[in-house]
């Protein structure tokens, strides 16, 4: 018996990071499929000499795929990535499933700043105006979080507690951005809205290439932390009595949630609905060993925002749909039937 | 460290915000292998003097291990001398009891080699082996019982090894065959791997048959401590429990029979 159990614990060890293989190829057949639609339709042989045989095509299908599909493509990735594993590390550190960027009003806050940089130029002096938005964002993104853990630590509010808690972050900072729409002058308005859109399609190389850095250096960290967080969801004490320092686990997973979303956020404005079901699809279908479920978390929020940047340019043929609006469209039916085949996992 | 050092407990006190709920508590030197029950009415002070001692709850006073001092000390390396045992574990959590039981394997600097989870996954099943659920091993947490997650939460204690083992309500929510299989492989472990064992209990035939010592609280001090015998007598049930209570000697040591509230 003692053998059988053995066995499968290593069986079910090796079946997760084939999971992980496969949702890693899904993820390039989405940037795959994301890159060949769009308004003129790219055959898929063609995408591949796009990427890695250029001088084969003529120079406007390169133009499309290297200027304008690509980073799009690429930032899909990254954002479902960086939000998802961001939703995965709260859900943990908060102990709470509802727990998102989105839902508990990070993102509201990460636009607030967005939107202080925007329209009233208000950043931290000195810095590049590359730079001023997603600092802005990750420094609102840094206060919301840690006035979310400063409440689940004190323990006077429950798990409820803190939902409401990041509900009324939501409403505040929500209506904070009307106020700065309201004073705002056209041209800074409509920058404005793409934000509450949430919306891929003003992807820059630059852009994509501060978040690729950002989620980069954050996995490592994230990844080290994994047998903490799994503690972690066997209640605090325990985790404390095994030797882990939960205060600092806390910290610096609120330092990851904040740089991830913040930035995120700041390139492509709210997108919901990525961070709260990316790690509860990777939850179903992996358990919550973290050191499979956060990279797991990781690679099905990036294909979730892959398959709806695709899904964005499809639904309405010539028109390319806010892919906030998507994630949701998507996500929903996806998550609707993991729930009912595994009722027990969330 | 000398394997022979007992652990002494002198003048702890803990509370939440401004009110004191242990006061000055301090017992006599524990040898290693010594089983010691700590019993008492509702909010007298049981868990929070268990969780002071895990370094969990701020607490003054203190605690030695040998010479050593493990009030303060940092947690990573409190861990290595000392486990806690909370009441219960999390139904609604996504891991199998191998995983929970590896879980507690993998703290400090983690090597994830092959070599190393080989390793570490044949110690995780012979605690589960000992506790007797290996049919449960490769089952989520969400799929047992509350008794089978107990015995889950005690294999995740066990497989530590640590020196001092604390223990809040072991068998509360076990059946009689567990409850017995339980305490007997307490004491078996806690004898063979000079293992402190100091825990909390509610069932006082429980604690007379199984333990080296009791100690009876009562508003967070200590009423009276010594063998079974010794400390359990029925004026003493009376004075703390408020309760009438029947106290003979028998052959698997004290039985005690409640009569009525007083």
């Amino acid at each position: 018996m003692r053998a059988e159990a053995i066995d499968s614990y290593l069986r079910t060890a090796r079946r997760r990071a084939i999971i992980l293989v496969v949702l890693l190829l899904a993820c390039c057949i989405g940037l795959a499929l994301d890159i060949s639609t769009g308004p003129s339709f790219l055959p898929l042989d063609q995408v591949w000499d796009g990427l890695f045989r250029p001088e084969q095509l003529d120079i406007p299908a390169q133009v499309i795929i290297r200027d304008v599909r690509l980073p799009i493509a690429l930032m899909a990735l990254l954002v479902g990535a960086a939000l998802s594993l961001a939703g995965a590390e709260m859900q943990t550190i908060l102990d709470n499933p509802l727990a998102s960027p989105f839902t508990l009003g990070v993102s509201s806050a990460a636009s607030f700043g967005a939107a202080l940089g925007i329209v009233l130029g208000i950043g931290i002096p000195g810095l590049s105006p590359d730079w001023i938005v997603p600092v802005n964002a990750f420094l609102c993104a840094f206060g919301s979080v840690v006035l979310l853990e400063a409440l689940a630590r004190s323990r006077a509010a429950g798990t409820q507690g803190i939902v409401l808690f990041g509900i009324a972050l939501v409403f505040t900072f929500n209506a904070l951005v009307a106020l700065i729409q309201f004073v705002a002058s056209q041209e800074a308005l409509s920058q404005l809205v793409f934000w509450t859109m949430g919306s891929l399609s003003r992807a820059t190389w630059s852009n994509v290439a501060i978040l690729a850095v950002i989620v980069a250096a954050v996995i490592p960290f994230s990844m080290r932390a994994a047998n903490a967080m799994t503690a972690m969801r066997l209640g605090e004490d325990r985790a404390r009595t095994f030797g882990f320092d939960v205060r600092r686990l806390r910290m610096f997973s609120l330092l990851r949630i904040s740089a991830l979303a913040g930035t995120s956020v700041a390139f492509v404005g709210t997108i919901g609905f990525v961070g709260l079901v990316g790690p509860h699809i990777a939850r179903l279908m992996l358990g919550e060993d973290h050191r499979f479920l956060l990279p797991a978390s990781l690679l099905c929020g990036a294909l979730l925002m892959s398959l709806a940047s695709v899904a964005s340019k499809l639904i309405v043929p010539g028109v390319l749909l806010p892919a906030g609006i998507v994630t949701a469209m998507i996500g929903v039916p996806v998550f609707l039937i993991l729930i009912l085949r595994r009722p027990d996992r969330v | 460290m000398d394997d022979q050092a007992p652990l002494t407990i002198a003048g702890i006190r803990a509370g939440y915000r401004k009110v004191t709920v242990v006061e000055d508590f301090t017992l006599a030197p524990i040898a290693p292998g010594e089983v010691v029950s700590l019993l008492g009415p509702n909010a007298a002070g049981k868990t929070t003097i268990l969780r002071s001692l895990a370094g969990l709850h701020k607490a003054s006073g203190s605690v030695q291990l040998g010479t050593r001092e493990l009030m303060g000390m940092p947690l990573a390396e409190h861990a290595r001398y000392v486990t806690y045992m909370p009441q219960t574990l999390p139904d609604r959590v996504g891991l199998t009891v191998t995983e929970a039981v590896m879980s507690a394997l993998r703290a400090g600097p983690a090597d994830d080699s092959a070599a190393n989870t080989r390793h570490l996954l044949d110690t995780a099943m012979e605690v589960i082996e000992q506790v007797g659920i290996t049919h449960l091993a490769s089952r989520e947490l969400g799929q047992l019982s509350g008794g089978q997650r107990q015995l889950a939460s005690l294999a995740q204690a066990l497989v530590r090894q640590p020196r001092v083992l604390l223990l809040d309500e072991p068998i509360s929510a076990l059946d009689l065959h567990y409850q017995l299989k339980v305490m007997k492989l307490i004491r078996q472990i806690a004898s063979h791997d000079a293992m402190t064992v100091i825990m909390v209990l509610h069932d006082l035939s429980m604690a007379a048959r199984w333990s080296d010592r009791v100690v009876l609280l009562a508003d967070g001090r200590v009423e009276v401590e010594g063998t079974p015998e010794e400390a359990l007598t029925a004026q003493r049930l009376a004075k703390v429990y408020q309760v009438s209570a029947a106290v003979t000697r028998g052959e698997h040591g004290l039985s005690i029979a409640i009569h009525d509230t007083i």
